[in-house]
């Protein structure tokens, strides 16, 4: 098991309030970890940590290591951290004055490349990866907002792989959407492990069952119980998690 | 049957309530709308090219034995542009950068002063602008205090607050949800600004400059005291420039008929210019989305 | 909230699966010990008993079953709900299976009905080894009601001596059948008591074994009869 990204005792604040409280957690390279817990416990926060988008908040506060191939991201420039670190947000979030093709070359453009093959080529493979190539190809001229709300969310997808990032941090991508869509996002979940280390938060813990490798739990700002996500599920080793998984919270 | 009265005086107040509603609006149109007919009808006959090239003619009324020349207000007409064109130039770049300033970077009490302070100078009468643009031309550049340079300031000080503001409030818009998607992806925060944010709220600020431009461009007061007027020709920054507005004002209250005239005739021409801006930027948004296709 | 009344059905759901294996444990008990009460006082009445138990016992596995299969399709349980909802499907078939072996024994009964048995120490040492299995029956049944996993734990060792037992017993009734000591029809049917109550007894092992998975997840290493003959050569 190799050891792609990891938190090392991270706390985190919103003003005087913590947040987040000394948190350890390994991310296994090209496998998929989920973090679970009920609302406001901490996992939004956490992931935002990871690719350093927590400071951005006016008020905020860090404390701990991230370890990004086992070097301190926090030690480094955070704009390189988030190129390496993509994420993908609850609310599919597509630039409303941008074509579909814009968007996914939003990241490449934005940092300086012109060459219109290199962007078409990239454009096209971030598509083929979130699985939408084939219903946007002759419509890629289209506004990115005039997209169905799953379509949009692989849309934001295939905008944060054309960045051509390691790690794929995802907050609750699914929650907004129907069945359908959900089904075809964790598929894409399912493919994208070959290629890249995903981390993914989840209030839906049959979600977290059918997609994750390794599966974390969070309470209140702590992290309670971490393990394979069919020992967690099938016989977790503390009662609060049992409480929390067989939905009997108090 | 006690259902059935209440639904009926329900239905009943809805309509008087839109009736008086439809009867307000229509109230406020009546002044708009005999604003625009008597520009209209007593501007129309003046309007002519003649109108466009020449300049103020000798004041007279036509009588027996006399016959007026029409003449033109072309020097005003090219006054006004010069003037709204260099306090443009000057304002808007200027307010932009203080409005990105509010809504992205501002962080403390430094941001509720700037924003305090604007909203006052946005309030003050555009006289006192003037008379402060007189005054500063007065201690520093006497000779200049009369001039094309002096009325653009004038105007640059009275747009510069509304377009810091309005800025703001279209760089507000912008939901925090795309700033964020667009750091995530690695770009760093100036170029997030610039290339994300204020793309997105284009049309808020082109609005809000346009609507800035439209205010200034009808200012009189000010213009008094700086700009100063010119009966010929001048597009030079150290002489006194006419304006459209000032024509007005000095021709209006004249006993001389072709003056009146070419007052009228400004005023309407006033008015068609400031419609003109606004529809020019409805058309120039439209223009999006441009085709893309990968080839291939 | 959505959560909370979800629970209310789960709940409901596993309090009626668990009072119907309780009942379903306790006909199959009874079943098994009016079996062998028939079969050592060769009282037809209480054998025929044994019959309607066993169709009883069918019935209800059938709706456990289904009870089992409804739970996991609109709950998706987890954990300890998993487990327990799990386990009881696989228990159903042991206890089914005791039902069938009681039926089967009381066959027996019915076909020894006036025969002279021969000597009681045949009949006593095959009593002894009815009382252990339906000790260890009981002793499973009693672990699944109150979710006691220590109890059960060394369950296998006890099925190691009952096992031995089977054996010796084996091994004497062959020898008496060659020296005549006892009618051959008679003893081949005392080798089919023997050999019921020793295959009882390996289901109350699988029951005491998943027992202690559903209590603790722990999934004891079960070295099946067939492979245990080997480590006793005869």
């Amino acid at each position: 098991m190799t050891r792609k990204l990891a938190a090392e005792k991270v706390s985190a604040w919103y003003g005087p309030k913590k947040a987040i409280e000394d948190i350890s957690l390994d991310f296994e390279e090209h496998a998929t970890t989920a973090i679970i817990g009920p609302s406001g416990c901490g996992k939004s926060t956490l992931i935002r940590c990871l690719n350093r988008l927590h400071e951005t908040v006016p008020k905020a506060r860090v404390e701990g290591k991230v370890l990004l191939d086992d070097k301190d991201v926090y030690a480094d420039d955070p704009v390189t951290v988030r190129r390496r670190v993509g994420m993908v947000f609850q609310k599919a979030n597509p630039f409303p004055t941008m074509s579909v093709y814009d968007n996914v070359a939003a990241a490449l453009r934005l940092n300086g490349v012109r060459n219109r093959g290199k962007l078409d080529k990239i454009v096209k493979q971030s598509l083929e990866q979130a699985a939408l190539w084939d219903e946007v190809k002759d419509y890629l001229g289209k506004p990115g907002v005039s997209l169905s709300g799953g379509q949009q969310q692989r849309l934001c997808i295939a905008r944060a792989l054309a960045a051509e990032p390691e790690v794929l941090l995802m907050d609750e991508p699914c929650s907004a959407l129907d069945p359908i869509a959900t089904a075809k996002i964790e598929d894409l979940i399912f493919d994208l492990k070959t290629d890249y280390t995903v981390v993914i938060v989840t209030h839906n813990m049959q979600q977290a069952a059918r997609v994750a490798d390794t599966t974390a739990f969070m309470y209140l700002g702590h992290l309670i119980e971490v393990g394979g996500t069919r020992e967690l599920f099938e016989r977790p080793r503390e009662a609060l998690t049992e409480s929390y998984i067989t939905g009997r919270f108090g | 049957m006690i259902r059935f009265n209440r639904d009926v005086r329900r239905r009943l107040k809805n309509r008087v309530m839109a009736a008086l509603a439809l009867a307000c609006v229509a109230l406020a149109l009546v002044p708009l709308g005999s604003i625009v007919h008597t520009v209209v009808v007593r501007g129309a006959s003046v309007v002519n090219p003649e109108f466009f090239t020449q300049i103020q003619p000798i004041p007279c009324s036509p009588g027996p034995n006399s016959t007026c020349v029409q003449g033109g207000i072309g020097n005003a007409i090219v006054g006004t542009f010069l003037l709204l064109g260099l306090s443009s130039a000057i304002a808007i770049p200027l307010g932009l950068l203080a409005g990105i300033y509010l809504a992205e970077y501002g962080k403390g009490p430094l941001v509720f002063a700037v924003r305090f302070f604007a909203d006052v100078m946005t309030g003050l009468p555009s006289i006192v602008m003037g008379l402060f643009i007189f005054a500063a031309f007065q201690l520093a550049f006497p000779g200049i205090v009369f001039s094309a340079i002096a009325g653009g300031l004038a105007l640059a000080v009275i747009i510069i607050p509304f377009v810091a503001r309005t800025s703001e409030e279209a760089l507000r818009l912008v939901p925090g949800s795309i700033r964020e998607a667009a750091l995530a992806l690695g770009v760093p925060k100036y170029r997030v600004t610039v290339r994300v944010v204020l793309s997105s709220a284009r049309e808020g600020i082109v609005t809000g400059a346009l609507l800035a431009m439209a205010r200034v461009g009808g200012e009189t007061a000010p213009l008094l005291l700086t700009a100063g007027g010119n009966s010929f020709y001048s597009v030079r920054l150290d002489q006194p420039i006419a304006a459209m507005s000032l024509v007005i004002y000095n021709f209006a209250t004249t006993p001389y008929a072709n003056w009146n005239a070419l007052a009228w005739g400004a005023a309407l021409l006033l008015v068609l210019i400031m419609l003109g801006l606004s529809i020019a930027a409805r058309f120039l948004l439209r223009h999006r989305f441009h085709e893309q296709r990968i080839r291939g | 909230m959505p959560q909370a009344a979800e629970r209310k059905a789960l709940e409901k759901s596993l309090q009626k699966l668990n009072e119907n294996m309780v009942t379903l444990a306790e006909l199959s008990e009874l079943a098994i010990r009016k079996a062998i009460d028939g079969l050592t006082r060769r009282d037809a009445e209480v054998a025929r008993e044994v019959f309607t138990l066993d169709q009883e016992v069918y019935g209800l596995q059938l709706e456990i079953e289904h009870t089992c299969i409804d739970l996991i399709a609109l709950h998706a349980p987890v954990a300890r709900d998993l487990r327990t909802v799990t386990t009881s499907l696989k228990i159903t078939t042991d206890l089914d299976r005791i039902g069938r072996y009681a039926k089967d024994l009381s066959e027996l009964t019915l076909q020894f009905g006036g025969k002279a048995t021969g000597e009681r120490a045949d009949v006593a040492r095959i009593r002894e080894m009815a009382d252990r299995t339906i000790k260890m029956v009981d002793t499973a049944i009693d672990a699944f009601v109150q979710r006691d996993a220590e109890s059960v734990r060394n369950i296998m060792e006890v099925d190691d001596a009952v096992d031995r037992m089977h054996d010796e017993i084996f091994a004497d009734l062959v020898r008496r059948m060659e020296d005549r000591s006892l009618d051959t029809e008679v003893g081949a049917r005392y080798i089919l008591v023997n050999r019921y109550l020793e295959r009882i007894a390996d289901h109350a092992v699988n029951i005491g074994l998943r027992v202690v998975y559903m209590v603790t997840g722990d999934w004891l290493p079960r070295v099946r009869a067939a492979d245990r003959v080997k480590r006793y050569p005869k």
